[in-house]
């Protein structure tokens, strides 16, 4: 009945026009398109990857063993359950190009394919040939191909010859795409496609070295890959074996696509967060102007129930115009820039409207919406009738317990929901955690620069400077924009705050510090008859200051406690895939040894582990414990009897596992090494190790690092972007602050040049008041920014934070450019309008 | 005997301002008969609306007790008020207060449809026809004159039928002519409809045609109209 009446004086209401809500609806609109907008494009991600799945993974399913080729039997049985199986082999080598002097090489990604790959989709190869002619070579030399990049690198041309351990190839060809590629995740080296059998006589494939086989499977069509999988658990069980399949054929994209994606929605909700105080700001605007027609519905009879549900409806109904115009925008701009998106990503995607991620947009919308207009509605509840003829202050008094308790709760459900959504829980409630602390420290700030300002404008050192003293007066007098202008503002510019910080110390990190502790060279794959010489030319050399040296096998953990690995312990990093182990006598001269006892020297019984502290700990692991480890389909059962310190920030020799030597007796090993020296002498001991030890392969420190780099700066600035959607819905508030401003504005412009105020003067106490306000946003956003930085390089990253000037300057100086220009944009009016006209309007 | 529809004892009414706190009504007592009309005179400040504002419950008393049809308007919320004024009450504004974004038609409609009337519409259109202006019933109220604004509002406060009608200053805002047509219809509609009315007025002529007149001064009645006031 209520309602009936309400819906139909909202209907009557509305006629006064949307104009009061065109801020109300952008902000809305704009947080709620960022989420949709990220979303789409993630669900269209997806979809591309659940499409091209097959051809991603390179088959229907593939079986992946490390270190070591199928055994007869197992190949027998994948050729039992596939039409067709290819056989892949993975690692890394350095491809060298020339002789003597002019000799070049270059870290390389190899992959050895049999005559049956690639089972689905197609090599690209220019020029154009089939990858069998490419592959089958000329002049008595097998074929490759290689990716430009590499070619360029190693200053090749087709036709010309380089080699890969101590086989030559003929360079037939660029490889311009591989089907299969983008499921592999980060690699550091580009692609060098041969035939398997070519590499026989390479020295490369020998026991110990480190490649993984994958043999793509072509299954009959209908096949169910759960009960082949199944059957692989059950055939294959205890080898080390790892199953993929096409539903979900490149696990490490969607998963990177999946986090940032998360991350990137929680961004949006900042947006919204601060969109949220546009939509408050526009409703209580609103409402304030419609404190006579309140009064004059109470005089007639409404009570505080049917008042408030009159605004409900209207403000619903507003929210859900600024759902639609949101979802529409979130769902419209990818479809619009989808070919220039598709070029960007390394990845197919199907474009297209995708249901889950705007109906989600539109939730967090409807949530937001709900959780900034409750305050100022409820308080409509309030207006009494006396409003009509004494001004008794309007809205300004707070709601109900009740009204609070029900924004509390929504605000607990939209966290939730995120928490729940984004599958980053404790990433959600700290973010959730940090914008509400951002909130009260801005809204306390703001408190305190009108306090400050009022106190200023009193004080004598702005006595004769009369635009200053206006400004201060306005910042700090009844009904200013300070509130408004330090919280939108102020949240749009912490967020941008907290990434430049995060991001240059992430960066300085990365490419300052790292180099400063981390070796020159990793190189891998170091036979056990090399590692006399290879220290040999090492330990002489004196521009090399140390070098570690390490024997290293492969295994993956199964068991815990002879329990499934993962039962016991998640999805913990150190479970998934294979891990380095090594063994020793003795632990290192830099090993801390935090709990329990290495083993005696030349210990023989049964085998004893040494385990990473800080990653026991994480997985729930004891002293006591046993773990069972496969390495080369054999399992070998050991007992945890100490922990260690072990530090992987260094880039220095770090393995999880260490054993006994007696327990890894008997299974094929290489040596790992990591080399500390001057980097001009990097490029000799480069060349004089590949020169001699053609099967070794060295990664350079440096260009791993600047891999990363470059990695790191692609999520940087799609964060960045991300942020950038916050500060421009910031600043739509901002705009609807000034826009709302501009009718008092108008009437104290119009007094001041009453009283003999020039524009000029007017002007500057405008533009002083916006700066002032600016600055103020910009430095609590730099102090909140630099918390939630040093927090993160504190707990998350674990390293030193360090205050970056620049990226704060840039922050104040942002806000203070963006209240000024939004300020005086509204003050041309003011300026321009006639005093006695405005002062007549008023009577 | 008189059948009495309004009570005031000792009612006070204190506000706290910006310059302190400020006693606008000092303890009145007063009597109202039903079907009777009163005027309320008396200089600026001297607490005349005021004195309105606690009879219709806009405003609440400090102290003392307001009693209106047995019942007392200083133990109701502001829910239980509205629902009263929405039952009983009519309320003539000399600044009109009309909803801006509703039509003549609507805003008389509004205190109908309010108290669940199904045909709030009909009555409100009936209502318009009265007051003379039925052909301007579309029209919102930035198109009307002052005069046909103040229309709308008697109309708008006559057409519950209400118990009461309280009129502060109904004229005040209008030329001569228009104010003594505007005085005609209320005190048409009030004899229509057998209301009580009560009215906020400078006008002496307006004063004279009510069956009793109370003069506020410094927010208590008069010495000389204090035997009448509680007759």
């Amino acid at each position: 009945m209520s309602l009936g009446i309400a819906a139909r004086i909202a209907r009557r209401e509305l006629r006064g026009g949307l104009r009061g809500f065109r801020v109300f609806l952008a902000c809305l609109a704009l947080g709620i398109a960022a989420i949709a907008a990220v979303g789409t494009v993630r669900e269209s991600i997806e979809a591309g990857l659940q499409r091209e799945g097959a051809t991603l993974l390179g088959g229907d399913a593939e079986v992946q063993f490390t270190y070591r080729f199928a055994e007869p039997e197992e190949r027998a049985f994948l050729d039992s359950i596939a039409t067709e199986v290819a056989e892949v082999v993975d690692f890394r080598s350095m491809a060298v190009v020339g002789e003597g002097d002019e000799r070049d090489r270059g870290l390389t990604q190899v992959k050895a394919v049999d005559g049956v790959y690639p089972i689905y989709g197609a090599v690209t190869l220019a020029p154009e040939m089939t990858l069998a002619e490419a592959l089958d070579g000329t002049g008595g030399l097998p074929g490759a191909v290689m990716d430009p990049v590499l070619i360029d690198r190693l200053g090749l041309s087709v036709g010309e010859t380089f080699r890969l351990g101590t086989q030559s190839f003929v360079l037939s060809a660029a490889l311009e795409r591989e089907p299969d590629d983008g499921g592999g995740g980060f690699e550091l080296g580009p692609r060098t496609l041969v035939r398997t059998s070519a590499l026989s006589e390479s020295g490369l494939l020998v026991p110990g070295t480190l490649y993984e086989t994958e043999y793509r499977l072509r299954v009959p069509p209908g096949a169910d890959l759960d009960a082949l999988e199944a059957q692989a658990d059950a055939v294959l069980d205890e080898t080390g074996f790892r199953w993929r399949d096409r539903r979900n054929g490149a696990p490490g994209v969607s998963e990177f696509v999946d986090r940032l994606s998360a991350f990137l929605v929680l961004v949006g909700l900042a947006g919204l967060a601060v969109g949220g105080v546009g939509v408050a700001a526009a409703v209580r605007a609103h409402l304030d102007g419609k404190t006579g027609t309140i009064a004059v519905l109470k005089t007639l009879g409404a009570e505080g129930r049917t008042i408030f549900e009159v605004y409900l409806i209207q403000v619903g109904v507003l929210a859900l115009v600024g759902v639609v115009l949101g979802v529409s925008l979130g769902a419209g701009l990818p479809l619009l820039f989808s070919p220039v998106i598709a070029a960007q990503l390394p990845v197919p995607a199907d474009f297209g409207l995708h249901a889950a991620p705007l109906a989600q947009a539109a939730l967090y919308g409807l949530l937001a919406a709900a959780i900034f207009t409750l305050w100022p509605l409820a308080r409509t509840r309030e207006v009494r009738a006396a409003a009509l003829f004494r001004d008794i202050g309007g809205l300004r008094v707070t709601p109900h317990p009740g009204t609070l308790a029900v924004i509390a709760g929504l605000v607990v459900l939209l966290v939730g929901l995120a928490a729940w959504l984004s599958g980053l829980p404790e990433l959600t409630l700290w973010a959730a955690a940090g914008l509400s602390a951002a909130f009260v420290v801005l809204l306390g700030a703001a408190w305190l620069v009108r306090r400050v300002a009022r106190r200023l404008a009193r004080a004598r050192v702005v006595q004769g400077r009369s635009a200053l003293r206006l400004a201060l007066g306005a910042v700090g007098g009844p009904g200013g924009e300070a509130t408004s202008v330090v919280l939108s503002l102020g949240l749009g510019l912490s967020v941008l705050a907290a990434i430049g910080q995060i991001d240059t110390n992430l960066r300085s990190a990365i490419s300052r510090d790292l180099p400063e502790v981390a070796p020159a060279f990793f190189m891998v794959d170091i036979q056990p008859d090399q590692i006399d010489g290879f220290r040999e030319r090492l330990d002489t050399d004196p521009a090399v200051s140390r070098v570690e040296t390490a024997p290293m096998l492969r295994g993956i953990i199964t068991r815990i406690n002879d329990r499934p690995a993962d039962e016991v312990a998640g999805d913990h990093w150190v479970l998934q895939g294979d891990r380095g182990v090594t063994y020793s006598d003795r632990p290192g001269d830099d090993t801390t040894i935090t709990a329990g006892e290495w083993w005696p020297e030349a210990y023989d019984g049964p085998p004893q582990i040494s385990f990473a502290a800080e990653e026991a700990a994480e997985l729930g692991v004891s002293l006591g414990d046993t773990l069972t480890i496969n390495i080369l389909g054999r399992d070998i059962t050991g007992e945890i009897t100490s922990f260690r310190e072990v530090d992987f920030s260094t880039a220095g020799i770090g393995f999880v596992l260490a054993m006994n030597p007696a327990a890894l007796r008997g299974a094929p090993h290489t040596y790992i090494s990591t080399i500390y020296a001057e980097p001009q002498a990097e490029a000799a001991i480069l060349r004089d190790i590949s020169d001699t030890y053609p099967n070794i392969t060295a990664i350079r420190v440096r260009d791993a690092i600047d891999r990363v780099s470059e990695v790191l700066a692609g999520v940087a600035a799609a964060v960045t972007y991300g942020a950038m959607a916050t500060l421009v819905t910031g600043a739509v508030v901002l705009i609807g602050a000034a826009a709302a401003g501009e009718r008092a504005r108008t009437y104290e412009a119009a007094i001041l040049k009453t009283v003999g105020a020039g524009r000029r003067r007017i002007l500057t106490s405008f533009a002083l008041r916006s700066a002032l306000l600016g600055a103020a946003a910009g430095v609590v956003a730099v102090a909140a920014g630099g918390g939630a930085g040093w927090a993160v390089s504190r707990f998350v990253m674990e390293t030193e934070f360090r205050f970056a000037p620049l990226s704060a300057l840039a922050i104040v100086v942002g806000g203070v450019l963006l209240t000024l220009a939004a300020g005086l944009v509204f003050a041309w009016r003011p300026l321009a309008a006639r005093p006695a006209s405005i002062l007549r309007a008023r009577e | 005997m008189t059948d009495t529809i309004l009570s005031f004892a000792d009612a006070r009414l204190t506000l706290d301002g910006n310059a302190g706190r400020v006693d606008i009504l000092r303890g009145i007592t007063l009597d109202v008969a039903r079907g009777e009309t009163l005027g309320l005179v008396g200089p600026s400040g001297s607490g005349k609306s005021s004195l309105l504002m606690l009879m219709g419950g806009l405003e609440r008393a400090t102290g003392g007790s307001v009693t209106v049809l047995g019942r007392d308007l200083t133990a109701l919320g502001e829910d239980a008020l509205a629902r009263f004024r929405r039952d009983h009450m009519g309320v003539v504004f000399q600044s009109f207060h009309l909803v801006p974004t509703m039509t003549a038609l609507e805003n008389v409609a509004t205190p109908l449809e309010l108290a669940g009337h199904r045909d709030a519409f009909d009555r409100a259109r009936a209502e318009l026809e009265t007051v003379g202006l039925s052909a301007r019933a579309g029209h919102y109220p930035s198109q009307l004159s002052g005069g046909e604004q103040q229309r709308v509002a008697l109309a708008r406060a006559a057409a519950p039928r209400p118990d009461i009608l309280l009129a502060d200053e109904p004229t005040g805002n209008l030329d001569g002519a228009t104010g003594q047509a505007i005085m005609d219809l209320l005190f048409g509609l009030r004899d229509r409809h057998g209301s009580t009315l009560i009215l906020v007025t400078h006008a002496p002529e307006l004063a004279d045609r009510c069956d009793r007149v109370v003069r506020l001064e410094d927010g208590r009645i008069a010495p000389a109209d204090m035997a009448r006031a509680a007759e």
